[in-house]
């Protein structure tokens, strides 16, 4: 893999600039959405969904949501055209494929970033307080697991739509139901209200959601549970991905 | 010290006749009926034996659908061996199928290095290459253009530019003789001569039987995914020319009895 990087590097910077291409306000349509959304959620949904806590403080939490949300999401979901955008390469060269998904992830991974910056400053001018900026480091730990999950995402969805065509839809479906059953426009406390707190524990999602936006939220580390739990989904999500790679690698160029 | 050794290869893939499969096909998968959409295996390459090492120059020769730019794809690692093993060691160079891949919204420059980059260059070792690939492809100031605006015919002296600026110790090549016009043409054919000198390996594909017989050193000539015969170019393509006119023979006496030819038994059903 690492003989590769500067393909892989200029690629993604390639990207990076062909998404926005031609377009007037550029890379910040990459802020623009999010904070649209946030901004939607916020004035509809923060004196219902927001547990009493005051709407900046509510869009803080629900951006950071949906910056770790989408780009779990998307990477899964462009994982599922990664091989078809790199076939000219891939029946070419025999370079690993997860050079491929790695794209996609770090694509996505930048997009994310971006939007977290934003929580970031919000939190920041929230309390007028410069000195939130020093909470990034605590997020490192958090970014690194849920971008190795992310790529493991990309791998899986990438192998599956290869062999089954229909997975970007069931994806896509999915997603929209672990969205819903996420803590990301209301706080989990609301579902533990109602004894429904088990929905929560049991989504995979929520573990990885947590080890980021609770340090930029509050600049305390979670609990070590919670990396336990988190490294555990990124873990179980590797072992899939190494499992599918070992398994299909071989097969995927006479499928293609 | 490059080196090939393929023993006993095969590859072996199963395909559908019809790509959409239906929601009623996957339930019901050979339940009740005989499937519309079968299974078909097929033996792309089956025990396959090749060995080379330094100063080989190995030529393939066969009709259509014989197996070899399948065999030149898996000395390039493209293809694993379903069966059996390949191992090609030194830096290979694969010419095939170069006109494709290219990022069609950057332009020349910049596909300049994403393709280096692929092959194995590094920054520093591409620097110095930049402008010998641009000469030699020509394009001028194309190059600051996205690539999709380019005729076929350019994105070829592209790819061909860059595809032989790297020095190999293993040389693949499928038949890219035919690059952009009459005068490029020539300048390629020199290319390819430097570079099969300068290669200490060389497998080539080609239907240029003389280009063969001048420049190679053994020939295998495949029908099928095996190798019907190896050995001495003369030999060989002789052997294959007598063949080619028995068939043309004998598809005339067949054109003339009126009857359809036979399928080819490349493709056998499973069960």
């Amino acid at each position: 893999m690492w003989k590769f990087r500067h393909f892989l590097m200029a690629l993604v910077k390639l990207d990076l600039r062909q998404r926005y291409r031609k377009s007037v306000l550029g890379i910040g349509w990459s802020l623009l959405n999010p904070i649209a959304m946030t901004i939607v959620f916020t004035v509809v949904f923060s004196k219902v969904l927001g547990g009493g806590a005051d709407p900046i403080a509510y869009a803080a939490s629900v951006l950071a949501g949906m910056a770790v949300w989408s780009f779990l999401r998307d990477s899964a979901l462009t994982g599922c055209s990664c091989f078809a955008t790199n076939e000219a390469y891939i029946r070419q060269s025999p370079i690993p494929y997860t050079v491929y998904t790695l794209r996609t992830a770090l694509g996505q991974a930048i997009h994310s970033l971006i939007a977290l910056g934003v929580v970031v400053g919000m939190v920041a001018a929230y309390q007028s307080d410069a000195a939130v900026i020093l909470r990034v480091p605590l997020l490192i730990p958090g970014i690194l697991l849920l971008f190795v999950a992310a790529w493991a995402a990309a791998t899986i969805a990438a192998f599956a739509t290869v062999f089954f065509h229909d997975t970007k839809h069931l994806l896509e479906v999915a997603a929209q139901i672990v969205f819903f059953m996420t803590p990301i426009m209301y706080p989990r406390k609301l579902l533990d209200d109602k004894q429904m707190g088990w929905i929560v524990d049991a989504n995979p999602v929520y573990w990885l959601l947590e080890l980021t936006r609770i340090p930029l939220l509050t600049g305390q580390l979670p609990p070590i549970e919670m990396y336990l739990a988190g490294t555990g989904v990124t873990l179980a999500l590797v072992g899939l991905a190494v499992g599918i790679v070992a398994w299909l690698q071989k097969r995927v160029i006479f499928v293609l | 010290m490059a080196s090939i050794d393929v023993t006993d290869a095969s590859i072996t893939f199963t395909a559908t006749q019809n790509k959409q499969i239906s929601l009623k096909e996957y339930l019901v998968k050979g339940l009740f009926r005989r499937s519309v959409n079968p299974q078909v295996a097929i033996h792309a390459l089956t025990k396959i034996n090749l060995t080379a090492r330094d100063g080989d120059r190995i030529g393939i020769i066969g009709h259509n659908g014989a197996g070899k730019t399948t065999l030149l794809k898996l000395l390039a690692g493209v293809y694993t061996p379903t069966a059996g093993k390949s191992v090609v060691q030194g830096r290979v160079c694969s010419l095939f199928d170069i006109s494709v891949g290219f990022e069609n919204e950057a332009t020349g420059w910049e596909n300049i290095v994403y393709r280096s980059y692929l092959q194995g260059e590094t920054p520093t070792s591409l620097k110095g290459k930049m402008d010998e690939i641009a000469e030699f492809s020509e394009l001028g100031d194309f190059l600051n253009f996205p690539v999709k605006n380019y005729s076929a015919g350019m994105r070829m002296r592209l790819a061909f530019a860059i595809a032989t600026a790297i020095e190999p110790e293993v040389l693949l090549v499928d038949e890219v003789l035919a690059v952009g016009d009459m005068a490029f043409q020539i300048k390629a054919r020199a290319r390819m001569k430097a570079m099969m000198s300068v290669s200490s390996l060389m497998v080539v594909v080609s239907h240029d039987l003389n280009t063969i017989k001048e420049t190679c050193n053994r020939v295998l000539w495949m029908r099928r995914g095996t190798v019907v015969q190896e050995g001495q170019p003369q030999e060989v393509v002789a052997a294959y020319n007598q063949d080619s006119r028995d068939r043309a023979a004998a598809a005339k006496a067949q054109a003339e009895a009126g009857s359809q030819p036979a399928q080819s038994a490349q493709v056998a059903k499973v069960a």
